[in-house]
């Protein structure tokens, strides 16, 4: 079994904001010139979300993309089995044959990893097309390969040999609101290794 | 030709993991990735091709690859292997850029008032022709010297060629509001000259002290190599928190303007506690140079009849006597003080320069730094000693015409580094190899006759250089800069030291980059001729008379050295797009050229441009040819066969000519300074009657914030901010760039919340006002306001609510100050703060 997985470093992003456009660029194509295209988070059309916070007082940056929860609310909340997991790869895909546009899964996911699509009515999250058609070609999703600060990682956490499970047993990590039993596979990690 | 086969002989990235494994592109990109066995996601058959070539977002000019999917640009990625591997939010906006809605499409000519932004579009040959025609007007009347080109990274290579085909000296770039003091500081002291001709190591550095810098977010190659060190400890000291200050680096927030009295109180504790390097400093740093009453190095000229002027003396601590600082088996004494008999029989009482150093810096012992700084006594000994026991750096500076004081803090950081003799040493402060690139022109002499003669061979003879030998403007008033455009304004203004009545402006928005606005109108209002070459509306469009559309570093070719490595290297720039459809955009090589034939026609000619090259098409080969001779040159100069350059420029961008080799400068060849050694005592600024040494002195450029609601303002740049890309539509989501930063304390204690608009007055220049939205943030120190450059756009062809109108543009606020004899200006200032919602 694969478990795919991202991995963002909070000690050496610098907010550079090129994955966050090229999130964009590479999956929403159709949404660059639009002055509001994801009414939802009033933000561009990236999958990836910037928050500003403080840590005891210190001025940090996290980022956010859908988590890949083994456990997801939004696979739980879908009606119509449209958000499932890829029988492969165990990533949560959306089925938009299946896709009734009702925002369960938007509602549900404690992460608000998803925005509502303004002309198809649906929901987009990571991975976008682009980047789903990037790892099927055995190439990492374009966040990871833009990333001048070497902040983020793509990989099978289940592969001991991975860069991914590497960067993980060398740093010390979090995963995001875990008490929430989602189990999320996407790593933040604190201190670089 | 070579290039323009493989240009279209794109690295296919087809859908198979057998055609990946096979071509290097993807290879690099999937290292370290093992293959998933994974189904189809989602039905997308698109077929990728990567272009691997060099930036132009901002002018660091990283390493990059440009992807195409379905022939689409549809992102951009680091290019592998590159020494100075992109990218950042800039770059991964060029996919806007492109096709941008706010495009300069077609030559524009003015109709009404300067300011006013009504143009008609006009065909080339119109344009070019009234400028040509006001042009001759302009140089029968005021003479060549009247014409002047101001610039940016843009172009710049082919500058000195402009300079010619016009006949001015007058091309005068942005330095002198970006890195003029760190410019001239680091030649005073260690010989040398830009930003990037001496740099940290960034990989191999233990420690690395960044002083009023965006470390690596403004030449994202510097991030990659910092990132590809995990040994580094950064620690950047700022009055608002540097971007990479988000992730590991310790940042120290200072009060503005005060940087030298921090850097001078490092020196303090690292000499008292003596943790300098003393080897360094005897052999390889002037030191041990003993100093006269009068300032000036006692040499043997003043000790013996025909005694060379040039021959410092140390005291040598076997001999007891004073000799050459250059005479074998000395022991030169750091510390002497004492009498000397000069040739005349007088006795004169000598000091080291060393001692001097040490007396200056014990004006600002921690506790007293401390006052003036903001900054803790106990860090400032704590980062002292780190960088001692780290064998730290103290990075040279970019960005630093910020307070009108800051070529002392250039000097400063300069001589820690040799104080801590790490100099030209794995992990030190080093010298880049240079790639000994042909210049555009080099003026030979032939049987008496002066000749300039380009890279490619052409000759113009002197009698057409019309007065390029005249003293340029800035340097009439600011000796040692190598650029002040604030003088051209003046020259406008005034008339002296003569008039300038045409100016060019390529690439670059002085109403974004140079001090007071006001100032700057005003002037541009007085000139006979104001011609605008750019690609996006920057303010400075308004004001322009023709206005004529350049192409993106997606249209053209380029061949040039690699920036900011410490190898010697060179890339390739490919075109990979015609501008878009409606987009008549021109090359500003060929504007110029073609402006020149109009107006100097024998010129133009003399320099190698044929009338046919009006013909577009013709040019781009001639343009071609210019970079297959420069790669040519390139190849000779190095001893590289032509084919192996020109095969690795085609596969992998770049070529690392020489890598780094430590330990050259300057313990085997000379520096270029006086002495052949570091300066910390700087012969070249006595001379210019500059204080040999460094001190700290209050920011002059604008009056201190006192009351409770005045502030420092301050400005920099970072990883998003280019006069291009911040008009480029993912910018508009980016609140931190469109606000004014203020600290939650100050917030709090002025009733101001986040998201507020509030009035800012200036202190420099009273009664003038702007109003923002405040950011409150912890990443600024308290009593201090942070903007980023280049915001806060007022032209009228941006739409009336346009994204890029929200923030502060800094010259609105700032007086003009200009560094005597330095010539560095000060964009910082200082306001009073009001609530207006
Ligand atoms: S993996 Fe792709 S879709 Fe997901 S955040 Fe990164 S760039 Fe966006
Ligand atoms: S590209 Fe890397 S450094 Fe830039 S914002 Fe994203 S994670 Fe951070
Ligand atoms: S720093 Fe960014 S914008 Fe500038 S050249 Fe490098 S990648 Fe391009």
């Amino acid at each position: 079994m694969v478990r795919l997985a991202h991995l963002w470093d909070m000690s050496r992003c610098v907010a550079c904001m090129a994955c966050v456009i090229a999130c964009n660029s590479a999956n929403f194509p159709e949404y660059m010139r639009s002055s509001n295209p994801n009414p939802q988070w009033s933000w561009l059309a990236s999958n990836i979300k910037v928050w500003w916070i403080s840590v005891g007082g210190r001025p940090r940056v996290l980022l956010t993309q859908c988590m890949q929860c083994d456990n997801a609310p939004c696979v739980k909340a879908c009606p119509t089995k449209a958000s499932h997991y890829d029988p492969k790869t165990g990533l949560v895909t959306i089925d938009y044959r299946l896709c009734i546009g009702c925002k369960a899964c938007v509602v549900a996911c404690p992460y608000g990893a998803r925005w509502m699509d303004p002309e198809s009515h649906m929901p987009n999250k990571c991975l976008g097309p682009e980047c789903s058609s990037r790892i099927e070609n055995g190439l990492k999703p374009v966040c990871v390969t833009v990333c001048p600060a070497n902040a983020r990682d793509f990989g099978d956490l289940d592969d001991p040999e991975s860069s991914i499970s590497r960067r993980v047993r060398e740093s010390t990590t979090i995963r995001l609101r875990e008490e929430l039993g989602t189990k999320p596979r996407n790593v933040v990690v604190l201190r670089g290794g | 030709m070579a290039l323009r086969i493989s240009r279209r002989d794109f690295v296919k990235i087809a859908g198979t993991a057998l055609a990946l494994s096979s071509i290097p592109v993807s290879i690099s990109v999937v290292s370290g990735f093992r293959q998933p066995s994974v189904s189809r996601l989602e039905a997308i058959g698109s077929q990728r091709e990567a272009v691997r070539t060099f930036c132009g977002m901002c002018g660091a000019l990283c390493g990059i690859q440009v992807v195409k999917v379905d022939g689409r640009i549809a992102y951009v990625e680091p290019l592998d292997g590159h020494p100075q591997r992109g990218l950042c939010g800039r770059s991964a906006s060029t996919v806007w850029l492109w096709d941008s809605p706010l495009r300069l499409r077609k030559p524009l000519k003015r109709v009404g008032e300067r300011g006013e932004a009504r143009f008609q579009e006009v065909d080339w040959d119109t344009a070019l022709n009234e400028i040509a025609a006001k042009l001759r007007e302009v140089v029968a009347k005021y003479g060549y010297k009247s014409i002047a080109i101001t610039h940016h990274d843009v172009w710049s290579y082919y500058m000195p060629l402009f300079s010619y085909l016009f006949g001015t000296p007058n091309v005068i770039s942005h330095v002198g509001m970006c890195h003029a003091s760190g410019t001239v500081a680091r030649g005073h002291i260690l010989g040398a000259g830009g930003p990037p001709s001496v740099d940290p190591d960034y990989e191999n550095a233990s420690y690395i002290l960044f002083v009023s810098r965006t470390p690596g977010t403004a030449s994202m190659g510097v991030l990659n190599r910092l990132r590809g060190n995990r040994k580094v400890r950064i620690v950047v000291v700022d009055p608002r928190m540097p971007e990479i200050g988000l992730g590991d680096a310790e940042w120290i927030p200072i009060i503005p303007g005060t940087d030298a009295a921090f850097l001078l109180s490092l020196a303090h504790v690292i000499i008292e506690e003596r943790l300098y390097d003393e080897t360094f400093l005897k052999y390889y740093s002037n030191a041990p140079f003993l100093i006269k009453p009068d300032g000036k190095p006692l040499t043997e000229a003043d000790l013996v009849e025909e005694g060379d002027a040039r021959k410092y003396m140390v005291w040598d601590a076997k001999t007891k006597k004073p000799v050459d600082h250059k005479t074998p088996g000395i022991d030169p004494d750091l510390l002497y003080e004492g009498d000397v008999t000069l040739k005349d029989g007088t006795v004169a009482r000598v000091r080291t320069a060393f001692q001097l150093f040490r007396e200056r810096c014990s004006k600002y012992k921690p506790e007293e730094a401390s006052r003036i700084t903001g900054v803790p006594a106990e860090t400032i000994r704590r980062i002292a000693r780190e960088l001692a026991l780290y064998k730290g750096v103290v990075d040279d500076t970019w960005f630093i015409s910020k307070n009108g004081n800051d070529y002392d803090d250039v000097r400063a950081a300069l001589i820690l580094n040799v104080l801590l003799g790490n100099i030209d040493k794995p992990g030190g402060l080093c010298f880049q190899e240079s790639a000994r690139f042909p210049a555009v022109i080099t003026v030979v002499t032939r049987d008496g006759k002066r000749y300039a003669r380009t890279f490619y061979d052409v000759e113009m003879p002197e009698e057409l250089f019309g007065d390029v030998g005249a003293t340029r403007v800035d340097r009439t008033k600011y000796r040692a800069t190598p650029a002040t455009f604030d003088a051209i304004l003046d020259a406008i203004l005034t008339g002296d030291p003569y008039p300038v009545k045409a100016l060019f402006v390529i690439g670059t928005t002085p109403i974004h980059r140079d001090m007071d606005v006001d100032k700057i109108k005003e002037a541009l209002g007085k000139l006979d001729l104001l011609v605008v070459i750019d690609i996006l509306p920057q303010d400075i469009v308004d004001y322009a008379d023709y206005v004529l559309p350049d192409t993106t570093y997606l249209e053209r070719d380029e061949f040039t050295t690699v920036k900011w490595t410490l190898h010697a290297a060179v890339h390739l720039q490919k075109k990979i797009t015609e501008p878009p459809e409606g987009c008549d955009a021109r090359s500003a090589l060929w504007i110029m050229f073609e402006i020149a034939r109009r107006a100097f026609p024998e010129r133009a000619r003399a320099l190698g441009w044929r009338d046919e090259y009006a013909d577009y098409h013709k040019f781009e080969e001639f343009e071609e040819s210019l970079s297959e001779i420069l790669v040519r040159k390139v190849a000779d100069t190095w001893k590289i066969p032509l084919e192996t350059l020109r095969k690795e420029l085609e596969e992998k961008g770049y070529y690392i000519l020489k890598s780094k080799e430590y330990m050259v400068r300057p313990y085997r060849v000379a520096l270029g300074t006086p002495s052949g050694k570091c300066e910390i005592y700087s012969l070249t600024a006595l001379g210019l009657g500059l204080d040999p040494l460094p001190d700290y002195r209050p920011p002059p450029a604008y009056p201190l914030p006192k009351a409770d609601d005045e502030f420092y303002l301050v400005n920099g740049k970072g990883p998003l901010i280019s006069a291009h890309a911040l008009l480029m539509e993912p910018m508009r989501f980016f609140k931190h760039l469109w606000s004014v930063w203020m600290n939650p304390r100050d917030a709090e204690r002025l009733g101001i919340k986040d998201g507020d608009i509030v009035e800012l007055e200036s202190l420099a220049k009273p009664g003038k006002r702007v109003k923002a939205r405040v950011w409150v943030t912890e990443m600024v120190r308290e009593k201090v306001l942070f903007t980023y450059s280049y915001v806060g756009r007022r032209s009228k062809l941006l739409p009336e609510n346009h994204f890029a109108r929200g923030g502060v543009n800094i010259h609105e606020l700032n007086k003009a100050y200009v560094i005597p004899i330095v010539g560095g200006g000060a964009s910082n200032t200082s306001v009073r703060v009001r609530r207006v919602t």
